[in-house]
């Protein structure tokens, strides 16, 4: 018996004396491995150096992330294999993380000191990043270069380039054909904004309740509605675009003060609630989540409805009706705002160089142009897509774009003259700040406040976050 | 001699004890202890993720209880919501243990049938739901509008939401009914046979005799549910993103909203401390008021 312990506290004892060594030699293996690192890089920062290791047949790995499915991520890799055939030294990595995911993961790999050598950027992040070191400045990229992407997707601090956006995208209103023509409604224009109060009439009349009768009509039931005259997307960054409408701005124009508590601010949020609670053309949302044309358009049974031009790749190409783009309806001001995903190099790579040459030569148009552009998902940067009629017929007439004339003047003309930069373009914490108005207005929406009290009451929170606080 | 003897026997177990019990002192250190400690260290620093954190003591948590615009909200939001969900769960999986452990036909199939939603993927179950609550077109609201009943904005009024999630949980707690038969079929059967001889009814029975003898379980269950509760996230992540308004913005999800859509780690370490002594707090109170409910048949062991 006494035997039998013994053996197995000598066993146990073992064990542990085994397993502690074991950890010493992973211990040493790391510190090695350390050590190893610490002897590359430096070598590697001066470029004759990277040049003769490359020579000696090592070729230099730059990693790219992007947002989307893994089905995305492979057309993205065959644009990085074909940089490579260009460029033999240079192999791009693909690193594909989910949309909704996208910042959280950057965040995370921040922290752990492991960010991809460049990649695409979520907008509302990238002054944030930018703001703690993690960008590499890219001011220069087009530097000499004979076309510049428009201003108004240009990020900037201090009035300084930070970043461009890969892509322009700006918000129109989507309207199906189908449901215009059974109502004997005439069509909104794609060259002139139709004003807040024709919109809503035209919304009234394309509402319809289970008995047939419209919503301008006596005897209407708003408690059996079949079919909503409109959306207004009210997804929280979106509703920036009727402040500046209504002759209002969230932020000043160099984002260094808060003005949401401003009325027209106010006006121009609750004539979009109103829509829902008092006009009853729009069905109710509570704007938490990011599917405004999906789940509302394209469902089939809503006439017209506000999205982005990227909403033409992504759903709107599969939708079984015809329909058509129009600009946005205007309150004061025929206006719109653009935004758009820029590709930046993150400061912990090693190779910002390359990095920075390879998001330049892939932010060229004919690089995205079969997989993103003539799809309808991303519309060009540079400004001669817009100004030059060749090259915008080359972009906007194929099969997956509506008509020509709408599309020149919903999308081409409105984009060059009409849209203003969404905030992020010229403000940090556009990330806090727009999660925190979206708690704000959820009162608003349900109809149990309204827009100026509650932008009043939360003001000094709000403009905290604005502050960074 | 032989007491000696006997001395040394036991101070030999104690040693083997000792040594097998490393291993899971090893792990409770390096995955429990030494984190937590890591994090109350953080909490008192600012540190966004990259840099060196930068000590600034207590401010993290004076910030929380007073300018901050969800946490003091997002504490009461999540006590609300576990009080509903762990009452609910708990009355409606010892009703539902209750009847399954009675002999009906086809008994598996309903033990699986009410155990199935636990072992589904949450994403697909919120998902599910969230037609199901819809506002404007849902089931729910075409059967109430087929019964002439005003529509109901469910998940997406803030009066109603938390009450809806909590029904989710409910639906969800399959596990606890699989503990409450567990326990419901060692309840000895002798008890009611003399019950049944002194003339006890069914609901005498239940009171008098299955009741008192489940305690253990239901404080098991309780403890259990309750923990799980506080910790809620994933109804908001999936479901409302905390809305509307900030009626379902749970301490979780605070958390993670802060710590990785804004990268303040140090500022969700302060919450997460205090997330971690808000539930300590409460599992404390059961555990003290535990001794004079609970009825342990072998006696205080």
């Amino acid at each position: 018996m006494k035997k039998y312990k013994k053996v197995i506290s000598t066993v146990l004892g073992l064990a542990m004396v085994f397993s502690l060594t074991a950890c010493g030699n992973t211990q040493t293996g790391t510190t090695a491995q350390t050590t190893e690192t610490n002897t590359t890089e430096p070598a590697a920062q001066p470029t004759t150096e990277a040049n003769t290791e490359q020579g000696s047949g090592d070729e230099i790995h730059i990693s790219y992330s992007y947002w989307g499915t893994p089905d995305e991520a492979a057309s993205v890799q065959e644009v990085a294999d074909k940089y490579h055939e260009e460029n033999p030294g240079i192999v791009v990595d693909i690193v594909c993380i989910p949309n909704e995911e996208y910042v959280t993961k950057l965040n995370t790999m921040a922290a752990a000191n492991e960010l991809p050598d460049c990649g695409i950027m979520s907008e509302a992040g990238v002054l944030d990043f930018g703001s703690k070191g993690l960008l590499a400045d890219i001011s220069d990229m087009y530097a000499g270069a004979d076309a510049a992407p428009l201003d108004c997707i240009t990020f900037k601090a201090d009035g300084k380039p930070v970043a461009y956006s890969a892509a322009n995208e700006v918000l129109v209103l989507y309207y199906n054909k189908d449901l215009f023509d059974a109502a004997n409604v005439p069509y909104p224009s794609a060259t002139e904004a139709m004003s807040w109060n024709e919109f809503v009439d035209t919304a009234k009349k394309l509402t319809i309740d289970v008995n047939g009768k419209n919503a301008g009509e006596e005897g209407f039931d708003p408690e059996n509605i079949v079919q909503y005259g409109c959306t207004v997307d009210n997804w929280t960054w979106q509703l920036e675009v009727w402040a500046l409408s209504n002759g209002g701005r969230w932020f000043s124009e160099d984002g260094k003060t808060c003005t949401i508590n401003t009325p027209e601010v106010a006006e121009s949020i609750q004539k979009v609630a109103d829509l829902m609670n008092i006009e009853h053309v729009m069905p109710y949302r509570a704007g938490l989540t990011d599917d405004g044309v999906q789940s509302t358009i394209c469902a089939g049974n809503i006439a017209m409805s506000t999205g982005g031009a990227w909403n033409i790749g992504t759903c709107l190409n599969g939708v079984d009706f015809n329909y058509g783009v129009a600009r946005l309806p205007q309150m004061k001001n025929s206006v719109t705002i653009c935004t758009g995903g820029p590709q930046v190099v993150f400061s912990q790579s090693k190779h910002p160089a390359e990095a920075m040459e390879f998001i330049k030569w892939y932010m060229k148009e004919e690089n995205s142009w079969d997989s993103l552009i003539a799809t309808g998902i991303w519309m060009p940067i540079l400004e001669k897509y817009y100004t030059d009629e060749a090259l915008t017929n080359s972009w906007i007439d194929n099969e997956n774009f509506p008509e020509h004339e709408e599309c020149v003047g919903a999308l081409v003309d409105y984009a060059m003259n009409n849209a203003q930069s969404t905030c992020w373009y010229y403000t940090p914490h556009t990330n806090e700040f727009i999660e925190l108005l979206r708690g704000v207005l959820g009162d608003v929406w349900t109809g149990d406040a309204t827009a100026e009290d509650v932008l009043k009451d939360n003001y000094d929170a709000l403009n905290a976050v604005f502050l960074g606080e | 001699m032989k007491k000696q003897h006997k001395k040394k026997m036991h101070k030999d177990e104690v040693i083997v004890a000792y040594i097998c019990l490393i291993p899971s002192i090893i792990g409770l250190i390096f995955l429990t202890y030494v984190p937590l400690a890591a994090v109350l260290g953080l909490s008192l620093t600012k540190w966004e993720g990259v840099g060196t954190p930068e000590w600034v003591g207590l401010a993290n948590y004076v910030k929380l209880f007073t300018t901050d615009p969800y946490f003091v909200d997002s504490i009461k939001v999540t006590i609300y919501f576990s009080l509903i969900a762990v009452m609910g769960s708990m009355v409606y999986s010892l009703a539902v243990a209750l009847l399954l452990n009675r002999k009906i036909p086809a008994r598996g199939f309903f033990r699986a049938v009410f155990y199935l939603p636990y072992v589904l993927p949450a994403m697909a179950v919120y998902i599910g739901w969230s037609w199901l609550y819809e506002a404007n077109f849902g089931l729910f609201n075409y059967v109430l509008s087929l019964l002439g009943i005003h529509k109901l904005k469910f998940i997406a009024s803030s009066e109603l939401v938390v009450p809806s999630l909590a029904l989710i949980a409910v639906w969800l707690s399959g596990n606890l009914i699989v503990i409450f038969l567990a326990g419901l079929q060692n309840v000895p059967r002798v008890y009611h046979e003399a019950a049944e001889i002194d003339g006890a009814n069914a609901w005498q029975k239940f009171t008098n005799v299955t009741i008192p003898c489940m305690t253990p379980i239901i404080f098991y269950n309780l403890l259990m549910a309750l923990i799980t509760n506080m910790q809620v996230v994933t109804p908001a992540l999936a479901l409302t993103q905390g809305g509307p308004g900030n009626s379902s913005r749970f301490i979780s999800y605070v958390m993670y909203q802060y710590a990785f859509k804004s990268g303040k780690f140090s500022y969700a370490c302060a919450i997460s401390f205090v997330s971690f002594l808000l539930i300590g707090v409460f599992t404390v109170i059961l555990f003290a008021t535990s001794k004079s409910w609970i009825f342990y048949e072998g006696g205080d062991d």
